[in-house]
This record gives structure tokens, C-alpha cells and sequence, in this order.
């Protein structure tokens, strides 16, 4: 039988959740708009994170110290080195690939998780490393006695301010009203007179830096071992998924669902917090055709998600027989029916 | 050579009877080594292959075994068990290789084992540790294990649990698998059994390679427990440690946090350096120095730094180490390269190994490995990293069945 957890536990799974969801969505984002962009479902783009994170560890270790200053000199560098090896790639190899079918795509991005992985581990050996949090960072706040780490409070706001950016970017600059044609259509584009190929590189930049900023960022939380970039990669495909594949606001709200989901789905069900995220993900695909948008699928998705897993918990079933029927209500209004019947 | 319809027909014979002919012969004693050297794994599986390196160097230079050198064939299993078959089934009949001592995870282990009992060769697996490979249902003549199990491991966690009186509630953090879901079954029933005051008033279960454990930590810590157990292993321990330091989790229950899965190891040490949970009990396979170490320990580790040129050397070599040396010993006792003596000499025999007296039990093909634990402390040379302190060997001799 499912207890209604007090408040302070609530808020505190729901600090956890954003952090998680921020997180998410700093690797999130680029992934996004390469979609968005470049039509390519790149894979290697945990690989560009688990970069960026060995680059930060290797100069906060070797040469800037963990203090303010070389920690987020080594975070700006290893941004700076992912989004250039990013550049690389784009020019190289990935501008090759843009007329094969997706399939080829996916096996071209897939070999470079191959390679990159390989590569780090002959650069920087299999050991498990870390960063220290600088000392300003290390402490916490307290509020409604849930704690709240500064370096969590770091990366939500840096998160936020991501998400700020792009949608300046995208919505307040002509270079983003070129990106936004792009994505529409790439030819047309062309033919009037934009160099694309530039375009395409400068948008596989950004999105590769901003791999490396994440990787950078989570190092001073995360062991880093081979491993990392496919660890990660699924979770964040499943938040572009949620999200509406392309958008960046629907990768912030896909993250925060996918952070909630997790946060609040291990109270209700422990043992399923692996499924929680698939459930979240079958649920939206399965009710976005009825959505008038990706974030009413989202906002129903959430809590039919938690509709089934009080299905799976003993005692619970009526209250999520209860919740699943309420919101497909709301999803299906059958009262839209009511009134066209009468005009 | 023509081939004419005579020597056609002599070559099936001429091929099965070759195998045989070589092996059984003079020339070196050939050993299949499945082992992950790629992907994460490769951690675990790169300083454990230098260990079964450095025996078979030590072995050679002292004139091999009956006379004959050995020779390691390796190759990556990729710590999957569909590639650890593959190229188990290639040393086999490929390489002819007389013995097979690998394998690390503890899915590839079990499919390893089918294939050295399909073959009737030995099978000594020096690292996986589910309870699965060696239960009666899967044990065979040909598999040996000189690791510790789950059972063993989370039936000495909970030894050592109990000794807290005040403890009255605990908590239990482990990854959503195998191994994590045997080694909590086997920590809380010891523990009930022997402290049936004490409840477990939570368990967490984050899937392998979770990025962020905040939620978990949150919600354990919501329940108050008196005492975690973990068994957050390698870089998952690190990862987990680092995010639930900040939280408070570890002033939280003062400290008293059993660890399993190595954490006490020089390897997650070294990745965490001033942030280890300092105060915490951990657990290692082997540590660079213990009180009481035997001379040979102290010899081992200084040939292992030599060797591997790392100091302090990496607790994972003598996994391997140990695992040639029982094979060694025991096709000494046999007296001759043959799978089905050597797997008879293997049972009950005890060997002098560089952590003392290890035996191969005769039941369940199982060695009584056991592991060290201790406080981990600040480093009181001043080194940045935790050191074990008063580290214990636990024998699991008395609680393994």
C-alpha cells in the first residue's frame, strides 16, 4: 500500500529530479539540434562528452588546479578543444554522410563511439578519475530542510542560462533564422545564397562544445572510466525523444520530465526506477498523435506514467486504474464530441 | 603434394589425431586467457592480465611446470558473454590451448563455464563473483572459481554490520543486476540472522552506469537509517560517493557505511583522493601492505610495482595471479597435463599464495577467498588519497555455506 510521502522528502526528490534533469539536458541540447539541424541522430555525441570530460580532468590535474579559476579555465578549454575536434569530424567525415540513408548514419556515428572510446582509453588508461570540486563550490544550502549542494546550484543555473541562449539564438538573431530555414529546408537555403556547408559545421561546433561543456561540468560529480559515453547516451535519447526530436525548449521540458519521473518514481516503485524512464517514453509516443503538442503529451505523460505504477504496486491498483482513466480523459475530451454533435 | 584420393582420405584422421599429438607432448603448456581488455571493463582486465603475465615469468624463469614452459594465449572478450564464448571456442580449437583461466564479469563467466564443460577443459575463473556460476545446478567437473562470491562477500559485509549495536536500521544502495540483487539477498539474511533486532528499512536500486544517484541518496536518507550497505562498485562507487558527500548522507549515519564491490581498492582510492568518504568500512582483493602480511606478500608487491611500474600497485593483479597459480599447483600435483586429472588434483587442494593458505573446496569448486576490510582513514603519511586502516582479512571459511 502506497503512503503519500511528507512534503520535505517531495521537495527534496524534486531538487534531485532538476538536478538530474539539468544535467540531461546540458548533453541533451546539442543532441537536439544536430537533429534539429543536421537530420543526423549522432550516437557519438556521449562520446564528445566523455571527451570533454577527460580533457577537463586532464588540465585541472596536470596543469590549472581545482581552484575557481582553473576549474573553469579547464571547463572553457575543454569545451573550446571538443567543440574544435567536433569541427573536425563535420568536415571530414560527417559531411560525407549527409546523402546516405539514415541507417548508414546511425552505423557511421555508431563506429565513431567505437573509435573514440578506443581512444580514450590509449590516451587516458581505464582508471576510474575524478575532480575535486573547487572549495568554493563544495558546500550547501539549506532551505525547508532539504540541502542543496552549491555545484547542483551551479549546474542548474548553467542549464538554464543554455536554454536561455538557444532560444535567443534561435529567435532573436538572423544567424538563428538562418538555422531555422536550414533545418526547413536546406537546398532553398542554399540556393539563395548561404554557405550551408559552413552553416552545418558551425552548428556541429556548438552542439560538439556543448558535449564538452557538460562532460567538463560533471566531472567534479562523476567518476570518469571508459564506459561513460555509452552510459549516458540512451537516457539522453530517450529526453530528445520525449521532447519532440529537434526542439530545444522540448529537450528542457523532455529533461525535466524524465528528472521528476525518476525523482519522484522511486518512492512509488524502487525497484522500477530502469522502467520508469521506457514507461514515461511508450506513454508519450503512444498518446502524442492525441496531443494537440509535444508538451501536452508530456504533461499527460508524467502523470500516466505514475497512473502505471501504482498498476504494478499491491494494494495501489485502484488509485492507478483511477489515475490512468483520468488522464485519458483528458487526453481523448470526449466532450469535444458532446458539442459538435449540437452545431 | 598431390593430393591424391588416399592422402584425402587420411586427412580427417591425420587432423583429429593432430590436437592431441602436440599438446600432450613437449613444447609449452598452452593457456586460454578470455579477458575484457576493451570498454569499461578493461579497468578491471587490463592490471588483472598483467598479474597471470607476471606468474607465468616467475614460473618459466624457475623452469616451468613438469618441465615445460607455459604460454598465455589472450584475447578480449569484451566483457561480453557472447564474445567471451567466441573466442573461448577459438583458443579451444584454434589455438589448442590446454587450460582456459579468465573471464571477469559475472555474465561472461557462466556462458564461459558451458563451453569447458561442452569441451572438458578446465576453467578456472579468478574474478567474476555471482553465486549463479558455481550453484549445483551449473557446477560441472571443469569450473573452479578463485574469487570471492556474493555469498561470501555480502555474508562478511554483514559480519561486520552487525558488530554495531546501536544499529537498528539499515539501508541497502546496489545496482539493479546480478551481482547487486545476489549480494543484498545474502548480506540481509546473514544479517537477520545474526542481529534479528535489526530492520532494513530501505532499499535502493539504480540501474548500472546511473549518472546521478541524488534521487536514490534523497530517498534513502528520508527513511533515517542507522547504517547503509552498499555495493556501488569501481567508478559507480565513485560517482555515487561524490554526489552523496554534499547530501550529508555519510554525517548523516556517522559514517557507518559497509562497502563491498572494492571500494577500499587502491584504484577507487586514487580516483577520489581528498573526497573519499573517509570513516566509511570498505572492502579489497589486495591492498599494498597489511599488518601481519606474510614475506611473500611483501615479495609479491614488490615484484607487482616492479612490473607493472605503479606505486602503489593496483589490487587487481593478484586476482589472476592467484587464479595460475591454483592451475599451476594443481597440474603439479597431477603430474601431467590432462583436463580430467588436473580438475581431480584441483579439489580440496590448498596452496601457499602470496595472502596466505587459499583451498579450492572440494564441494563446490569454490575457493575460500576471502577479503580484507578496514576504516578507510586520511593517508597518516600525508598522502592525499584514503588508506585502509587495521585492514582485516576476513576468512569466509565459517559462514560460506
Amino acid at each position: 500500500m502506497f503512503q503519500l510521502p511528507d512534503l520535505t522528502l517531495i521537495l527534496g526528490q524534486l531538487r534531485g529530479g532538476l538536478t538530474t534533469a539539468m544535467f540531461l539536458f546540458l548533453i541533451a541540447s546539442g543532441l537536439s539540434l544536430i537533429f534539429g539541424v543536421l537530420k543526423i541522430i549522432n550516437f557519438a555525441h556521449g562520446s564528445l562528452y566523455m571527451i570533454g570530460a577527460y580533457i577537463a580532468w586532464y588540465f585541472v590535474h596536470y596543469l590549472t588546479g581545482n581552484s575557481m579559476l582553473g576549474f573553469w579555465s579547464a571547463v572553457l578549454i575543454s569545451a573550446t578543444l571538443v567543440a574544435v575536434l567536433g569541427g573536425l569530424v563535420e568536415r571530414l567525415l560527417l559531411r560525407h554522410m549527409y546523402k546516405v540513408d539514415e541507417l548508414y548514419q546511425l552505423l557511421f556515428t555508431y563506429a565513431l563511439v567505437l573509435v573514440f572510446s578506443d581512444a580514450c582509453k590509449f590516451l587516458w588508461g581505464t582508471q576510474s578519475v575524478s575532480v575535486q570540486r573547487p572549495d568554493a563550490l563544495s558546500g550547501h544550502f539549506t532551505a525547508l530542510d532539504v540541502r542543496l549542494p552549491y555545484y547542483d546550484l551551479v549546474i542548474i543555473v548553467v542549464g538554464l542560462l543554455i536554454a536561455g541562449g538557444f532560444w535567443l539564438l534561435l529567435n532573436r538573431t538572423s544567424f538563428g533564422r538562418i538555422i531555422r530555414a536550414a533545418a526547413q529546408d536546406r537546398e532553398m537555403l542554399g540556393a539563395l545564397g548561404t554557405n550551408v556547408s559552413w552553416l552545418y559545421t558551425s552548428m556541429f561546433m556548438l552542439a560538439s562544445g556543448l558535449a564538452g561543456l557538460a562532460g567538463a561540468l560533471v566531472t567534479p560529480i562523476k567518476g570518469i572510466a571508459p564506459g561513460l559515453d555509452v552510459d549516458i547516451i540512451i537516457e539522453v535519447f530517450i529526453v530528445v525523444v520525449i521532447g519532440g526530436l529537434g526542439s530545444v525548449w522540448g529537450t528542457l521540458f523532455g529533461s525535466l520530465a524524465y528528472g521528476v519521473t525518476l525523482a519522484l518514481g522511486i518512492l512509488v516503485q524502487p525497484r522500477f526506477s530502469i522502467v520508469a524512464a521506457f514507461i514515461l517514453m511508450a506513454v508519450v509516443l503512444i498518446i502524442r498523435p492525441w496531443c494537440k503538442s509535444q508538451y501536452a503529451a508530456l504533461a499527460y505523460g508524467v502523470p500516466l506514467t505514475f497512473g502505471v505504477l501504482f498498476l504494478f504496486l499491491p494494494g495501489s491498483v485502484p488509485v492507478g486504474i483511477a489515475i490512468v482513466l483520468a488522464v485519458g480523459v483528458l487526453i481523448a475530451q470526449p466532450w469535444r464530441f458532446l458539442g459538435s454533435a449540437r452545431t | 603434394m598431390k593430393i591424391t584420393r588416399r592422402t584425402f582420405g587420411a586427412l580427417p584422421l591425420a587432423l583429429t589425431a593432430l590436437p592431441g599429438a602436440v599438446s600432450a607432448q613437449t613444447g609449452p603448456i598452452k593457456i586460454g586467457v578470455p579477458i575484457p581488455l576493451s570498454g569499461p571493463a578493461a579497468l578491471f582486465g587490463d592490471p588483472a592480465l598483467k598479474g597471470a603475465r607476471m606468474y607465468v615469468e616467475e614460473v618459466n624463469a624457475a623452469g616451468g611446470v613438469l618441465g615445460r614452459n607455459i604460454e598465455l594465449v589472450v584475447r578480449d572478450s569484451k566483457a561480453t558473454p557472447d564474445e567471451a564464448v567466441r573466442v573461448a571456442r577459438e583458443m579451444i580449437l584454434k589455438e589448442n590451448v590446454d587450460f582456459l583461466v579468465g573471464t571477469l564479469t559475472s555474465a561472461e563467466g557462466p556462458a564461459v563455464s558451458t563451453i569447458a564443460k561442452e569441451n572438458k577443459i578446465i576453467l578456472i575463473a579468478p574474478i567474476p563473483k555471482t553465486d549463479q556460476l558455481t550453484a549445483p545446478q551449473n557446477l560441472h567437473p571443469y569450473i573452479f572459481r578463485t574469487a570471492a562470491n556474493s555469498t561470501s562477500e555480502g555474508r562478511s559485509c554483514a559480519e561486520i554490520m552487525a558488530k554495531w549495536a546501536d544499529v537498528k536500521k539499515v539501508a541497502i544502495i546496489a545496482h539493479d543486476y546480478a551481482y547487486g540483487q545476489d549480494i543484498n539477498k545474502e548480506f540481509t539474511a546473514h544479517l537477520k540472522k545474526l542481529r534479528p533486532d535489526v530492520e532494513v528499512v530501505d532499499s535502493q536500486w539504480p540501474k548500472l552506469g546511473e549518472a546521478d544517484y541524488t534521487p536514490f541518496i534523497n530517498a534513502q536518507m528520508s527513511k533515517k537509517p542507522d547504517a547503509i550497505f552498499s555495493a556501488m562498485w569501481g567508478g559507480h562507487f565513485v560517482t555515487w560517493a561524490k554526489q552523496a558527500k554534499p547530501l550529508g548522507m555519510f554525517d548523516a549515519v556517522k559514517n557507518r557505511v559497509v562497502n563491498g564491490g572494492e571500494a577500499g581498492s587502491v584504484e577507487a582510492t586514487r580516483a577520489l583522493g581528498a573526497e573519499y568518504p573517509f570513516g566509511i568500512i570498505a572492502n579489497a582483493y589486495d591492498l599494498p601492505s597489511y599488518p601481519g602480511e606474510p614475506e611473500a606478500h611483501k615479495k609479491y608487491i614488490e615484484r607487482i610495482k616492479a612490473f607493472t611500474k605503479e606505486d602503489p600497485p593496483s589490487s587487481w593483479p593478484i586476482m589472476m595471479y592467484i587464479g595460475m597459480q591454483f592451475l599451476v599447483e594443481g597440474i603439479k600435483k597431477a603430474g601431467v597435463v590432462d583436463n580430467d586429472k588436473v580438475a581431480a588434483a584441483l579439489l580440496g587442494l590448498t596452496i601457499e599464495t602470496p595472502i596466505g593458505k587459499q583451498t579450492m573446496r572440494a564441494k563446490d569448486h569454490q575457493a575460500d577467498r576471502g577479503e580484507f576490510y578496514g576504516e578507510m582513514i586520511k593517508d597518516p603519511a600525508g598522502g592525499a588519497a584514503a588508506v585502509m586502516k587495521d585492514a582485516k582479512y576476513i576468512d569466509p571459511a565459517p559462514f560460506m555455506d
